[in-house]
């Protein structure tokens, strides 16, 4: 298997302020700027606060690159997006539409800039706190979010991968060669990931004491 | 501190076959030395045998205890006690980062995120790892990752340590590296390997052959014992079970 080029957690270590905005105010930032990208009637007004953001995120220290990475896998959709909504509802909706979207990328990505993993599964485990009652486990819910966050990656590694060993043998244009071993290695996978949890005894219900 | 195997074997069902494959004969072994080694071909029962250690594999019958507790009806204590390390580090590493991945081990048992913090990298500064606390495990080498999956299993301080060729996919130089930091390791290990050298090493080698054990004892004759039985029957029968006449 590759090295998978991307991650998506992509926790940069620092002491910024922005590190140390605590992480109940991120998650709020987050959920605003979702809610916001609904209320924002006006393009400036969404301009200027994915101008505010972006400054943000730069002040965190984690760098205009990865800015730029983090943005890059959402422009096609976007510009798709954008065309659509100029040609149906014309320059100034379809500039807001796309700058709302673009605030809440920038959002999510300087919450997940700043927080390392673990913060961020404590966070997610203490939300799912109140359900213990009932009979929700926290730690088994942080758990399965961070295998899927780490899936993520894996699948799309695999999926180059096949393709790559499809290339080579000139079955590039037969989806059949593609889907199966990727599904298969999916399916492999999730045993061994399945084992290694086992064998670690993470993912064992709570003891109840 | 022992493991006790008391004829303990592995069965599987197989499609269009009315007898069970038979993967492992049953076994009676105390394993209570510092160093065990495994040796035998592939598909001889080497990965199941060590997998029944901690519970990954059920015995069909009989029973496998570690220090009292059985592996089916207590596995949580049995896995407690027993740390498992596959040949494919990415294949066991959960988390984005070695630091994440040994305080992953960790939150079960420190829930403090602090102490749990200074632990990951007291574990990770043992094995020298530190510096690659922060780097994308796929960005590691091989030897890294394995150390850094070890250093995961170790984080939670199991008695016992069982590692399943964890130098197959290591070059010579990892290889070394490893073979030193388990040697200094405190812990019980029981490992199973195709690289002769490493199983010289140890107090007390396996010979598995086709789903049976069929050399027990020094680590030099069994590795004498393995090397004649590759070289007197390069073609190895089919396991019991498994009619070659059919399909």
């Amino acid at each position: 298997m590759r090295g998978h080029g991307f991650l998506f957690a992509n926790y940069v270590p620092g002491t910024s302020p922005v590190h140390r905005i605590p992480l109940w105010l991120k998650f709020l930032l987050v959920l605003a700027c979702g809610t916001a990208s609904f209320l924002i009637a006006d393009w400036a007004v969404a301009a200027v606060a994915l101008a505010v953001l972006c400054g943000v995120y730069l002040a965190s220290g984690a760098g205009l690159r990865r800015l730029v990475r983090a943005v890059r896998p959402v422009l096609p959709v976007l510009a798709v997006l954008g065309l659509f909504q100029w040609w149906q509802l014309g320059g100034p909706a379809a500039a807001r539409i796309v700058l709302n979207i673009l605030v809440c990328v920038v959002a999510a990505s300087i919450l997940t800039a700043t927080t390392p993993i673990q913060t961020l599964l404590d966070g997610v485990a203490s939300l799912a706190r109140p359900f213990r009652r009932l009979g929700a486990d926290p730690e088994r819910f942080a758990l399965t979010i961070a295998i899927m966050l780490r899936s993520i990656p894996f699948i799309a590694g695999a999926y180059a991968d096949v393709r790559d060993s499809a290339r080579a043998r000139g079955l590039e244009r037969n989806p059949r060669a593609l889907v199966l071993p990727v599904f298969i290695t999916t399916v492999a996978f999730a045993r061994q990931t399945g084992d290694a949890l086992a064998a670690r005894g993470l993912g064992d219900a709570e003891d109840r004491d | 501190m022992s493991i006790i195997l008391d004829r303990a074997a592995v069965r599987v069902a197989v499609d269009g076959h009315l007898e069970p494959k038979t993967l492992l004969e049953p076994v009676t072994l105390s394993l209570s030395e510092r160093r065990i080694g495994v040796i035998g071909a592939n598909g001889s029962g080497k990965s199941t045998l060590l997998r029944m250690l901690n519970g990954l594999v059920a015995p069909s019958s009989g029973t496998v205890t570690v220090s009292g507790a059985d592996s089916v009806r207590d596995v949580r204590a049995v896995r407690r006690r027993v740390g498992f390390v596959f040949t494919d580090p990415l294949a066991q590493l959960v988390m984005p980062t070695g630091r994440e991945d040994v305080e992953l081990s960790l939150r079960r048992s420190v829930r403090n995120p602090r102490e749990r913090r200074a632990l990951a990298e007291a574990t990770l500064s043992r094995f020298g790892l530190l510096a690659l606390a922060d780097q994308s495990v796929y960005e590691l080498s091989g030897g890294e990752r394995q150390l850094v999956a070890l250093a995961a299993v170790l984080a939670v301080n199991p008695d016992i340590l069982v590692l399943d060729e964890p130098s197959t996919l290591l070059d010579l130089r990892n290889r070394e590296l490893l073979r030193r930091t388990l040697a200094g390791l405190e812990q019980q290990v029981i490992l199973s390997t195709h690289d002769l050298e490493l199983a010289l090493d140890l107090d007390r080698v396996l010979v598995v052959d086709t789903g049976k054990i069929v050399y027990d004892g020094a680590a030099a004759a069994a590795v004498d014992h393995y090397r004649k039985l590759c070289t007197a029957d390069p073609v190895p029968k089919p396991p019991a079970g498994v009619d070659p006449a059919r399909p």
